[in-house]
Protein backbone atom coordinates (compact mmCIF):
# COMPACT_ATOMS: atom_id res chain seq x y z
CA UNK A 1 0.00 0.00 0.00
CA UNK A 2 2.18 2.93 0.86
CA UNK A 3 6.04 2.67 0.94
CA UNK A 4 5.66 2.63 4.81
CA UNK A 5 3.29 0.01 5.15
CA UNK A 6 1.18 -1.06 8.32
CA UNK A 7 2.41 -1.33 11.14
CA UNK A 8 2.52 -5.23 12.19
CA UNK A 9 1.24 -6.16 13.74
CA UNK A 10 -2.56 -5.29 12.96
CA UNK A 11 -5.78 -5.43 14.48
CA UNK A 12 -8.88 -5.11 12.21
CA UNK A 13 -12.45 -6.67 12.86
CA UNK A 14 -13.40 -9.40 10.27
CA UNK A 15 -16.96 -8.71 10.04
CA UNK A 16 -18.80 -8.49 13.44
CA UNK A 17 -17.89 -11.15 15.46
CA UNK A 18 -14.79 -11.49 14.53
CA UNK A 19 -11.43 -10.16 15.07
CA UNK A 20 -8.04 -10.64 12.43
CA UNK A 21 -4.18 -10.15 13.44
CA UNK A 22 -2.12 -10.13 10.67
CA UNK A 23 1.44 -10.27 11.94
CA UNK A 24 2.79 -8.88 8.16
CA UNK A 25 2.43 -9.62 4.58
CA UNK A 26 5.42 -12.23 4.20
CA UNK A 27 5.13 -16.05 4.74
CA UNK A 28 7.89 -17.16 7.05
CA UNK A 29 8.51 -19.18 9.82
CA UNK A 30 9.43 -16.40 12.96
CA UNK A 31 5.47 -14.83 11.39
CA UNK A 32 4.02 -18.62 11.91
CA UNK A 33 5.40 -19.00 14.88
CA UNK A 34 3.77 -15.59 16.37
CA UNK A 35 0.53 -16.79 14.62
CA UNK A 36 1.04 -20.20 16.56
CA UNK A 37 2.10 -18.65 19.79
CA UNK A 38 -1.04 -16.25 19.90
CA UNK A 39 -3.42 -19.07 19.30
CA UNK A 40 -1.72 -21.40 21.55
CA UNK A 41 -2.06 -18.89 24.27
CA UNK A 42 -5.85 -17.81 23.48
CA UNK A 43 -6.40 -21.66 23.30
CA UNK A 44 -5.85 -22.22 26.60
CA UNK A 45 -8.37 -19.20 27.99
CA UNK A 46 -12.00 -20.17 28.54
CA UNK A 47 -13.46 -16.79 29.95
CA UNK A 48 -13.03 -14.81 26.85
CA UNK A 49 -16.50 -15.30 24.57
CA UNK A 50 -13.79 -16.95 22.02
CA UNK A 51 -15.80 -19.13 19.68
CA UNK A 52 -12.95 -20.15 17.50
CA UNK A 53 -9.79 -19.81 16.29
CA UNK A 54 -8.24 -19.88 12.71
CA UNK A 55 -4.95 -19.23 12.09
CA UNK A 56 -3.72 -19.21 8.60
CA UNK A 57 0.19 -18.46 7.47
CA UNK A 58 0.55 -14.70 8.60
CA UNK A 59 -2.70 -14.50 10.41
CA UNK A 60 -5.04 -14.93 13.48
CA UNK A 61 -8.73 -14.95 13.42
CA UNK A 62 -10.47 -15.05 16.71
CA UNK A 63 -14.06 -15.83 16.25
CA UNK A 64 -16.22 -14.29 19.06
CA UNK A 65 -19.68 -14.63 20.39
CA UNK A 66 -20.90 -11.01 20.32
CA UNK A 67 -23.63 -11.58 23.25
CA UNK A 68 -20.37 -12.11 25.04
CA UNK A 69 -18.25 -9.91 24.39
CA UNK A 70 -17.22 -7.64 21.76
CA UNK A 71 -14.50 -6.51 19.75
CA UNK A 72 -13.22 -3.78 21.96
CA UNK A 73 -12.16 -5.83 24.66
CA UNK A 74 -10.74 -8.55 22.83
CA UNK A 75 -8.63 -6.21 21.26
CA UNK A 76 -7.25 -5.23 24.38
CA UNK A 77 -6.74 -8.84 25.38
CA UNK A 78 -5.24 -9.29 22.19
CA UNK A 79 -2.77 -6.55 22.47
CA UNK A 80 -1.70 -7.31 25.96
CA UNK A 81 -1.41 -10.85 24.70
CA UNK A 82 1.01 -10.11 21.57
CA UNK A 83 4.00 -7.91 23.45
CA UNK A 84 6.87 -9.42 24.07
CA UNK A 85 9.42 -12.21 23.14
CA UNK A 86 7.68 -14.60 20.92
CA UNK A 87 7.64 -17.77 22.51
CA UNK A 88 8.39 -20.93 20.33
CA UNK A 89 5.21 -22.56 19.83
CA UNK A 90 4.87 -26.50 20.93
CA UNK A 91 6.41 -28.68 17.94
CA UNK A 92 3.47 -29.53 15.94
CA UNK A 93 3.61 -33.67 15.28
CA UNK A 94 5.01 -35.76 12.84
CA UNK A 95 2.12 -37.35 10.11
CA UNK A 96 3.68 -39.92 6.88
CA UNK A 97 1.78 -39.89 3.90
CA UNK A 98 2.31 -42.63 1.96
CA UNK A 99 2.34 -41.40 -1.80
CA UNK A 100 2.34 -43.62 -5.17
CA UNK A 101 3.64 -41.24 -7.32
CA UNK A 102 1.85 -42.00 -10.43
CA UNK A 103 0.16 -38.56 -11.25
CA UNK A 104 -1.07 -37.19 -14.46
CA UNK A 105 0.90 -34.11 -13.96
CA UNK A 106 4.17 -35.64 -13.15
CA UNK A 107 5.74 -35.82 -16.48
CA UNK A 108 4.66 -31.93 -17.10
CA UNK A 109 6.30 -30.86 -13.86
CA UNK A 110 9.67 -32.77 -15.03
CA UNK A 111 9.30 -30.89 -18.25
CA UNK A 112 8.61 -27.86 -16.83
CA UNK A 113 11.23 -28.34 -13.93
CA UNK A 114 14.16 -29.46 -16.32
CA UNK A 115 14.51 -32.24 -13.73
CA UNK A 116 13.66 -36.37 -13.74
CA UNK A 117 10.27 -37.19 -12.50
CA UNK A 118 12.42 -39.30 -10.28
CA UNK A 119 14.27 -35.86 -8.97
CA UNK A 120 10.63 -34.86 -9.00
CA UNK A 121 9.48 -37.33 -6.70
CA UNK A 122 12.60 -37.26 -4.81
CA UNK A 123 12.82 -33.44 -4.23
CA UNK A 124 9.05 -33.38 -3.37
CA UNK A 125 9.37 -36.58 -0.44
CA UNK A 126 12.77 -34.72 0.87
CA UNK A 127 10.89 -32.50 2.81
CA UNK A 128 9.53 -31.99 6.12
CA UNK A 129 6.52 -29.57 5.37
CA UNK A 130 4.75 -27.64 8.07
CA UNK A 131 0.72 -27.08 7.57
CA UNK A 132 0.51 -23.49 7.13
CA UNK A 133 -3.72 -23.33 6.71
CA UNK A 134 -6.75 -25.75 6.34
CA UNK A 135 -9.29 -24.68 3.82
CA UNK A 136 -10.52 -24.51 0.61
CA UNK A 137 -12.64 -27.71 1.62
CA UNK A 138 -12.75 -29.31 4.72
CA UNK A 139 -9.26 -30.76 5.68
CA UNK A 140 -7.37 -29.58 3.01
CA UNK A 141 -3.87 -28.40 4.74
CA UNK A 142 -1.91 -26.06 2.52
CA UNK A 143 1.91 -27.66 3.30
CA UNK A 144 4.97 -25.13 3.22
CA UNK A 145 7.90 -24.83 1.83
CA UNK A 146 8.08 -26.65 -1.09
CA UNK A 147 11.63 -27.11 -2.89
CA UNK A 148 12.38 -24.08 -4.84
CA UNK A 149 13.11 -25.99 -7.67
CA UNK A 150 9.41 -27.64 -8.09
CA UNK A 151 7.50 -24.04 -7.70
CA UNK A 152 5.60 -23.52 -10.84
CA UNK A 153 2.05 -21.20 -11.21
CA UNK A 154 -0.90 -23.61 -11.17
CA UNK A 155 -2.43 -25.07 -14.32
CA UNK A 156 -3.96 -22.61 -16.86
CA UNK A 157 -6.98 -24.61 -16.88
CA UNK A 158 -8.52 -26.00 -13.64
CA UNK A 159 -9.51 -29.93 -13.87
CA UNK A 160 -13.72 -29.90 -12.83
CA UNK A 161 -12.67 -33.05 -10.85
CA UNK A 162 -9.34 -33.87 -9.47
CA UNK A 163 -9.64 -37.64 -7.50
CA UNK A 164 -9.54 -37.21 -3.44
CA UNK A 165 -6.61 -38.35 -2.31
CA UNK A 166 -4.68 -36.66 -4.98
CA UNK A 167 -1.29 -35.21 -3.75
CA UNK A 168 -0.35 -31.53 -5.54
CA UNK A 169 1.57 -28.54 -6.00
CA UNK A 170 1.51 -25.17 -6.86
CA UNK A 171 3.53 -22.30 -5.68
CA UNK A 172 5.73 -22.26 -2.75
CA UNK A 173 2.88 -25.17 -1.55
CA UNK A 174 1.96 -28.64 -1.59
CA UNK A 175 -1.55 -30.33 -0.88
CA UNK A 176 -3.65 -33.32 -0.77
CA UNK A 177 -7.11 -33.48 -2.00
CA UNK A 178 -8.89 -34.46 0.71
CA UNK A 179 -12.55 -35.27 -1.71
CA UNK A 180 -13.15 -35.00 -5.42
CA UNK A 181 -13.53 -31.38 -6.37
CA UNK A 182 -12.26 -29.16 -8.94
CA UNK A 183 -8.49 -28.10 -8.61
CA UNK A 184 -5.87 -26.26 -10.86
CA UNK A 185 -3.07 -28.01 -8.75
CA UNK A 186 -0.72 -30.01 -10.47
CA UNK A 187 -1.05 -33.79 -9.41
CA UNK A 188 2.32 -35.39 -8.52
CA UNK A 189 0.62 -38.72 -7.01
CA UNK A 190 -2.19 -40.04 -4.88
CA UNK A 191 -2.06 -41.45 -1.38
CA UNK A 192 -4.57 -43.96 0.12
CA UNK A 193 -4.57 -41.75 3.77
CA UNK A 194 -8.06 -40.55 4.45
CA UNK A 195 -7.61 -36.92 4.91
CA UNK A 196 -10.82 -36.27 6.35
CA UNK A 197 -13.74 -38.32 7.73
CA UNK A 198 -17.02 -36.44 9.03
CA UNK A 199 -17.32 -39.93 10.94
CA UNK A 200 -14.10 -39.59 12.41
CA UNK A 201 -13.04 -37.47 16.23
CA UNK A 202 -11.50 -35.42 14.72
CA UNK A 203 -12.83 -35.48 11.65
CA UNK A 204 -9.07 -33.83 9.67
CA UNK A 205 -6.55 -35.48 10.08
CA UNK A 206 -4.18 -32.39 9.71
CA UNK A 207 -3.75 -29.28 12.29
CA UNK A 208 -2.25 -26.39 11.63
CA UNK A 209 0.90 -26.18 12.89
CA UNK A 210 1.54 -30.17 12.22
CA UNK A 211 4.64 -31.07 10.63
CA UNK A 212 4.06 -33.68 7.14
CA UNK A 213 6.59 -35.91 5.21
CA UNK A 214 5.68 -37.77 1.90
CA UNK A 215 6.83 -41.26 1.47
CA UNK A 216 7.11 -42.70 -1.65
CA UNK A 217 5.80 -45.64 -2.34
CA UNK A 218 5.80 -48.46 -5.25
CA UNK B 1 -42.34 -40.41 4.77
CA UNK B 2 -41.85 -37.31 2.40
CA UNK B 3 -41.93 -37.91 -1.28
CA UNK B 4 -39.84 -35.28 -3.45
CA UNK B 5 -42.33 -35.25 -6.91
CA UNK B 6 -40.11 -32.57 -8.43
CA UNK B 7 -36.93 -30.35 -7.48
CA UNK B 8 -36.31 -28.05 -9.86
CA UNK B 9 -33.77 -25.93 -8.18
CA UNK B 10 -31.66 -26.76 -6.09
CA UNK B 11 -33.34 -28.69 -2.95
CA UNK B 12 -31.22 -29.45 0.45
CA UNK B 13 -31.88 -30.78 3.75
CA UNK B 14 -30.26 -27.78 6.09
CA UNK B 15 -30.56 -27.12 9.77
CA UNK B 16 -28.16 -23.88 11.27
CA UNK B 17 -24.82 -26.11 10.01
CA UNK B 18 -21.33 -25.67 11.50
CA UNK B 19 -21.41 -23.30 14.18
CA UNK B 20 -17.25 -24.76 14.70
CA UNK B 21 -14.99 -25.69 12.16
CA UNK B 22 -13.52 -22.74 10.17
CA UNK B 23 -10.25 -23.88 11.38
CA UNK B 24 -10.12 -26.93 10.21
CA UNK B 25 -12.19 -25.60 6.90
CA UNK B 26 -15.45 -26.65 7.50
CA UNK B 27 -17.75 -23.70 6.46
CA UNK B 28 -21.32 -23.11 8.62
CA UNK B 29 -23.48 -24.17 5.93
CA UNK B 30 -27.18 -24.45 6.78
CA UNK B 31 -29.70 -22.49 6.19
CA UNK B 32 -29.06 -19.27 4.30
CA UNK B 33 -31.89 -17.02 5.80
CA UNK B 34 -31.63 -18.09 9.31
CA UNK B 35 -34.64 -16.33 10.18
CA UNK B 36 -36.78 -17.88 7.86
CA UNK B 37 -35.32 -21.23 8.62
CA UNK B 38 -36.51 -20.69 12.67
CA UNK B 39 -39.62 -19.07 11.96
CA UNK B 40 -41.07 -22.22 9.64
CA UNK B 41 -39.87 -25.03 12.41
CA UNK B 42 -41.35 -22.71 15.25
CA UNK B 43 -44.61 -22.83 13.42
CA UNK B 44 -44.97 -26.41 13.17
CA UNK B 45 -43.55 -26.69 17.01
CA UNK B 46 -40.27 -28.00 15.96
CA UNK B 47 -36.95 -27.16 17.91
CA UNK B 48 -36.08 -23.94 16.22
CA UNK B 49 -33.17 -25.90 14.71
CA UNK B 50 -34.83 -28.76 13.29
CA UNK B 51 -33.95 -30.28 9.72
CA UNK B 52 -35.85 -28.69 6.92
CA UNK B 53 -35.76 -28.88 3.35
CA UNK B 54 -34.33 -25.36 1.07
CA UNK B 55 -35.16 -24.67 -1.69
CA UNK B 56 -32.82 -22.29 -3.87
CA UNK B 57 -34.21 -20.59 -6.73
CA UNK B 58 -37.26 -22.49 -8.66
CA UNK B 59 -39.88 -25.07 -7.49
CA UNK B 60 -40.26 -28.25 -5.01
CA UNK B 61 -43.18 -30.61 -5.02
CA UNK B 62 -43.69 -33.11 -2.09
CA UNK B 63 -46.26 -35.77 -1.56
CA UNK B 64 -46.70 -36.78 2.20
CA UNK B 65 -46.66 -40.33 2.58
CA UNK B 66 -48.29 -40.22 6.22
CA UNK B 67 -50.39 -37.50 7.63
CA UNK B 68 -47.58 -34.62 8.74
CA UNK B 69 -48.48 -30.87 9.99
CA UNK B 70 -46.17 -28.46 7.48
CA UNK B 71 -45.24 -24.88 7.64
CA UNK B 72 -43.58 -23.37 4.34
CA UNK B 73 -41.97 -19.86 4.15
CA UNK B 74 -39.24 -17.27 3.02
CA UNK B 75 -38.71 -16.35 -0.31
CA UNK B 76 -41.36 -18.56 -1.97
CA UNK B 77 -44.80 -18.93 -2.44
CA UNK B 78 -46.39 -22.04 -1.17
CA UNK B 79 -49.84 -24.03 -1.83
CA UNK B 80 -51.73 -27.40 -1.13
CA UNK B 81 -52.98 -29.06 -4.43
CA UNK B 82 -53.84 -25.31 -5.89
CA UNK B 83 -55.08 -23.72 -2.80
CA UNK B 84 -52.36 -20.95 -2.21
CA UNK B 85 -51.19 -20.92 2.05
CA UNK B 86 -50.41 -18.51 4.45
CA UNK B 87 -46.47 -18.42 5.51
CA UNK B 88 -45.34 -19.35 8.47
CA UNK B 89 -48.65 -21.23 9.34
CA UNK B 90 -49.19 -24.99 10.19
CA UNK B 91 -51.42 -26.71 8.20
CA UNK B 92 -51.72 -30.81 8.05
CA UNK B 93 -51.12 -32.27 5.15
CA UNK B 94 -53.30 -36.07 4.79
CA UNK B 95 -51.59 -39.06 3.15
CA UNK B 96 -51.48 -38.37 0.06
CA UNK B 97 -51.32 -34.73 -0.43
CA UNK B 98 -49.58 -32.69 -2.29
CA UNK B 99 -47.31 -29.28 -1.25
CA UNK B 100 -45.76 -27.00 -3.69
CA UNK B 101 -43.08 -24.34 -3.02
CA UNK B 102 -42.62 -21.61 -5.75
CA UNK B 103 -39.66 -19.23 -5.06
CA UNK B 104 -40.78 -16.99 -8.34
CA UNK B 105 -41.19 -14.64 -9.21
CA UNK B 106 -39.38 -12.23 -6.35
CA UNK B 107 -38.28 -14.64 -4.05
CA UNK B 108 -35.19 -16.48 -4.00
CA UNK B 109 -34.71 -19.05 -0.28
CA UNK B 110 -37.85 -20.61 0.29
CA UNK B 111 -37.89 -23.34 3.49
CA UNK B 112 -40.34 -26.41 4.34
CA UNK B 113 -40.68 -27.41 7.71
CA UNK B 114 -41.85 -30.87 8.75
CA UNK B 115 -43.25 -31.38 12.39
CA UNK B 116 -40.78 -33.50 13.70
CA UNK B 117 -37.42 -32.33 11.72
CA UNK B 118 -36.45 -34.20 8.53
CA UNK B 119 -34.36 -37.04 10.02
CA UNK B 120 -31.31 -37.83 8.23
CA UNK B 121 -28.00 -38.67 9.77
CA UNK B 122 -26.34 -36.04 12.38
CA UNK B 123 -22.91 -35.55 11.04
CA UNK B 124 -20.67 -33.57 13.29
CA UNK B 125 -23.31 -32.20 15.07
CA UNK B 126 -25.21 -31.00 11.97
CA UNK B 127 -27.82 -32.33 9.34
CA UNK B 128 -27.19 -29.87 7.11
CA UNK B 129 -25.89 -30.64 3.55
CA UNK B 130 -22.57 -29.60 2.35
CA UNK B 131 -22.09 -30.06 -1.62
CA UNK B 132 -18.67 -29.07 -2.42
CA UNK B 133 -17.60 -32.37 -0.84
CA UNK B 134 -21.00 -34.27 -0.83
CA UNK B 135 -21.37 -34.78 3.33
CA UNK B 136 -24.33 -34.62 5.39
CA UNK B 137 -27.98 -34.18 4.04
CA UNK B 138 -29.47 -36.88 2.07
CA UNK B 139 -26.40 -38.50 0.86
CA UNK B 140 -24.24 -35.54 0.67
CA UNK B 141 -26.12 -34.49 -2.10
CA UNK B 142 -29.39 -32.21 -3.45
CA UNK B 143 -32.31 -33.51 -3.72
CA UNK B 144 -34.63 -35.05 -6.88
CA UNK B 145 -37.91 -36.72 -7.60
CA UNK B 146 -38.10 -40.09 -6.68
CA UNK B 147 -35.83 -39.67 -3.32
CA UNK B 148 -37.23 -40.34 0.68
CA UNK B 149 -37.16 -38.54 3.49
CA UNK B 150 -37.80 -39.76 6.88
CA UNK B 151 -39.43 -37.76 9.82
CA UNK B 152 -38.29 -37.56 12.89
CA UNK B 153 -41.13 -37.82 16.15
CA UNK B 154 -43.09 -34.38 16.42
CA UNK B 155 -43.10 -32.41 19.26
CA UNK B 156 -46.30 -33.91 21.93
CA UNK B 157 -47.43 -30.20 22.60
CA UNK B 158 -48.18 -27.94 19.22
CA UNK B 159 -47.08 -24.45 19.92
CA UNK B 160 -48.44 -21.52 17.67
CA UNK B 161 -46.40 -20.18 15.18
CA UNK B 162 -44.57 -16.84 15.54
CA UNK B 163 -45.41 -14.43 13.56
CA UNK B 164 -42.79 -12.64 11.91
CA UNK B 165 -40.69 -9.96 12.78
CA UNK B 166 -41.46 -6.92 10.77
CA UNK B 167 -38.58 -7.24 8.19
CA UNK B 168 -35.46 -4.48 7.20
CA UNK B 169 -36.07 -2.56 4.88
CA UNK B 170 -33.52 -0.19 3.04
CA UNK B 171 -29.90 -0.86 2.18
CA UNK B 172 -27.85 -3.98 3.40
CA UNK B 173 -25.92 -2.70 6.34
CA UNK B 174 -21.57 -3.76 6.20
CA UNK B 175 -18.89 -3.39 8.30
CA UNK B 176 -15.49 -2.30 7.19
CA UNK B 177 -12.32 -4.24 7.11
CA UNK B 178 -10.29 -6.43 7.27
CA UNK B 179 -9.02 -4.90 3.86
CA UNK B 180 -10.53 -1.20 3.85
CA UNK B 181 -7.67 0.57 3.98
CA UNK B 182 -6.47 -1.01 0.90
CA UNK B 183 -9.06 0.30 -0.85
CA UNK B 184 -9.13 4.20 -1.88
CA UNK B 185 -12.11 6.65 -0.56
CA UNK B 186 -13.60 6.61 -3.94
CA UNK B 187 -13.97 2.91 -3.85
CA UNK B 188 -15.36 3.10 0.14
CA UNK B 189 -17.74 5.40 -1.41
CA UNK B 190 -18.66 3.15 -4.70
CA UNK B 191 -19.18 0.27 -2.66
CA UNK B 192 -22.48 2.23 -0.99
CA UNK B 193 -23.28 4.51 -4.32
CA UNK B 194 -23.47 1.89 -6.78
CA UNK B 195 -26.81 0.08 -7.07
CA UNK B 196 -25.63 -3.69 -7.51
CA UNK B 197 -26.94 -6.65 -9.77
CA UNK B 198 -27.27 -10.16 -8.40
CA UNK B 199 -25.21 -12.28 -11.23
CA UNK B 200 -26.65 -15.10 -12.37
CA UNK B 201 -23.31 -17.36 -11.45
CA UNK B 202 -24.36 -16.55 -7.55
CA UNK B 203 -24.91 -19.98 -5.03
CA UNK B 204 -24.90 -21.64 -2.02
CA UNK B 205 -21.07 -20.29 -1.61
CA UNK B 206 -21.09 -16.86 -2.59
CA UNK B 207 -23.37 -13.99 -4.45
CA UNK B 208 -21.86 -12.53 -6.89
CA UNK B 209 -22.95 -8.80 -7.84
CA UNK B 210 -22.06 -6.45 -10.86
CA UNK B 211 -21.63 -2.79 -10.83
CA UNK B 212 -18.79 0.10 -10.83
CA UNK B 213 -15.67 -2.08 -10.64
CA UNK B 214 -13.57 -1.37 -6.89
CA UNK B 215 -9.92 -1.58 -6.90
CA UNK B 216 -7.68 -1.88 -4.61
CA UNK B 217 -4.95 1.49 -5.15
CA UNK B 218 -2.27 -1.21 -5.89
CA UNK B 219 -3.13 -4.70 -6.80
CA UNK B 220 -3.21 -6.71 -4.03
CA UNK B 221 -2.70 -10.38 -3.42
CA UNK B 222 -3.13 -11.16 0.20
CA UNK B 223 -1.42 -14.84 1.88
CA UNK B 224 -4.62 -16.54 2.58
CA UNK B 225 -6.33 -15.78 5.71
CA UNK B 226 -9.57 -16.51 7.53
CA UNK B 227 -12.81 -15.64 5.44
CA UNK B 228 -16.48 -14.77 7.26
CA UNK B 229 -20.06 -15.51 6.61
CA UNK B 230 -20.55 -12.05 4.70
CA UNK B 231 -17.45 -11.37 3.60
CA UNK B 232 -17.28 -8.71 0.40
CA UNK B 233 -14.13 -9.78 -1.28
CA UNK B 234 -13.30 -7.80 -4.38
CA UNK B 235 -11.71 -10.05 -6.74
CA UNK B 236 -9.14 -8.94 -9.84
CA UNK B 237 -11.97 -7.80 -11.95
CA UNK B 238 -13.37 -5.37 -9.30
CA UNK B 239 -16.85 -7.41 -9.00
CA UNK B 240 -17.82 -7.92 -5.22
CA UNK B 241 -18.40 -11.80 -4.02
CA UNK B 242 -20.53 -11.82 -1.29
CA UNK B 243 -19.66 -15.10 0.94
CA UNK B 244 -22.39 -17.25 2.09
CA UNK B 245 -22.88 -20.19 3.72
CA UNK B 246 -20.83 -22.72 1.89
CA UNK B 247 -17.98 -20.41 0.87
CA UNK B 248 -14.53 -21.40 1.63
CA UNK B 249 -13.43 -20.20 4.99
CA UNK B 250 -9.92 -18.77 3.77
CA UNK B 251 -9.05 -16.46 0.83
CA UNK B 252 -6.31 -13.97 -0.41
CA UNK B 253 -8.59 -11.61 -1.89
CA UNK B 254 -8.78 -8.45 -0.43
CA UNK B 255 -11.69 -8.07 1.71
CA UNK B 256 -13.55 -4.51 1.75
CA UNK B 257 -15.99 -5.17 4.47
CA UNK B 258 -18.34 -7.66 5.59
CA UNK B 259 -22.25 -7.94 5.21
CA UNK B 260 -23.69 -7.54 9.00
CA UNK B 261 -24.64 -11.00 10.64
CA UNK B 262 -28.54 -9.30 11.30
CA UNK B 263 -28.77 -8.89 7.37
CA UNK B 264 -27.25 -11.92 5.88
CA UNK B 265 -30.64 -13.73 5.39
CA UNK B 266 -32.52 -10.43 3.96
CA UNK B 267 -29.27 -10.65 1.45
CA UNK B 268 -29.13 -13.98 0.81
CA UNK B 269 -32.54 -13.65 -0.43
CA UNK B 270 -31.27 -11.97 -3.15
CA UNK B 271 -31.41 -14.06 -6.42
CA UNK B 272 -30.21 -13.38 -10.50
CA UNK B 273 -31.19 -10.01 -11.28
CA UNK B 274 -32.48 -8.41 -7.56
CA UNK B 275 -30.98 -4.75 -7.36
CA UNK B 276 -29.23 -4.34 -3.92
CA UNK B 277 -27.27 -1.27 -2.30
CA UNK B 278 -25.19 -1.32 1.20
CA UNK B 279 -24.87 1.43 3.80
CA UNK B 280 -21.66 1.47 5.93
CA UNK B 281 -22.24 1.48 9.98
CA UNK B 282 -20.29 1.61 12.49
CA UNK B 283 -18.76 -2.37 14.29
CA UNK B 284 -20.19 -0.14 17.67
CA UNK B 285 -23.97 -0.71 15.89
CA UNK B 286 -23.42 -4.24 13.98
CA UNK B 287 -22.33 -6.12 17.45
CA UNK B 288 -25.15 -5.13 19.38
CA UNK B 289 -27.40 -5.88 16.45
CA UNK B 290 -26.02 -9.11 15.92
CA UNK B 291 -26.47 -10.26 19.54
CA UNK B 292 -29.89 -8.97 19.90
CA UNK B 293 -30.42 -10.85 15.78
CA UNK B 294 -28.63 -14.16 17.53
CA UNK B 295 -31.01 -14.23 20.93
CA UNK B 296 -34.07 -13.72 18.57
CA UNK B 297 -33.50 -16.65 16.74
CA UNK B 298 -32.39 -18.61 19.34
CA UNK B 299 -28.55 -19.30 18.03
CA UNK B 300 -27.24 -21.94 21.19
CA UNK B 301 -24.27 -20.06 23.22
CA UNK B 302 -21.10 -22.17 23.78
CA UNK B 303 -21.18 -22.37 27.75
CA UNK B 304 -17.13 -21.86 28.40
CA UNK B 305 -16.02 -24.91 29.62
CA UNK B 306 -13.85 -24.51 32.26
Amino acid sequence: MTLSGPRWPRLSPLGDSALLVTFGDRIDSSTRDRVLALADRLGHRRDLGIVELVPATVSLAIRYDPRTTDYGSLRDVVQTSIGGPVPTPPAGRLITIPVRYDGPDLAEVAAKTGLTQAEVVARHSAREYQVALLGFVPGFGYLTALDPRLVLPRRSAPRPRVPAGSVAIAGEQTGIYPAATPGGWHLLGRTRTVMFDPARDPPGLLAVGDRVRFVAED
Amino acid sequence: MLFIVKALGLVTVQDRGWSIGRAIGLPQSGALDVEAFVTANRAVGNESGAAVLELVGGSLTVRAEVPVVIAAGGGAGARIGTQRIAAFTAYPLPAGAVVTLDTAPTGRVGYLAVAGGIDVPVILGSRSTYLPTAFGGYQGRRLQAGDRLSLGPPATAMTTGSPTEPSETGPIRVVPGPQGHLFGDESLAALESTVWQVSAASDRMGTRLIGSAIAPRVPATLPSEATCLGAIQIPDDGQPIVLLADGPTVGGYPKIGAVITADLGRFAQLGPGASVRFSWVSLAQAVPAAARWMNRVGVPSRAPSR
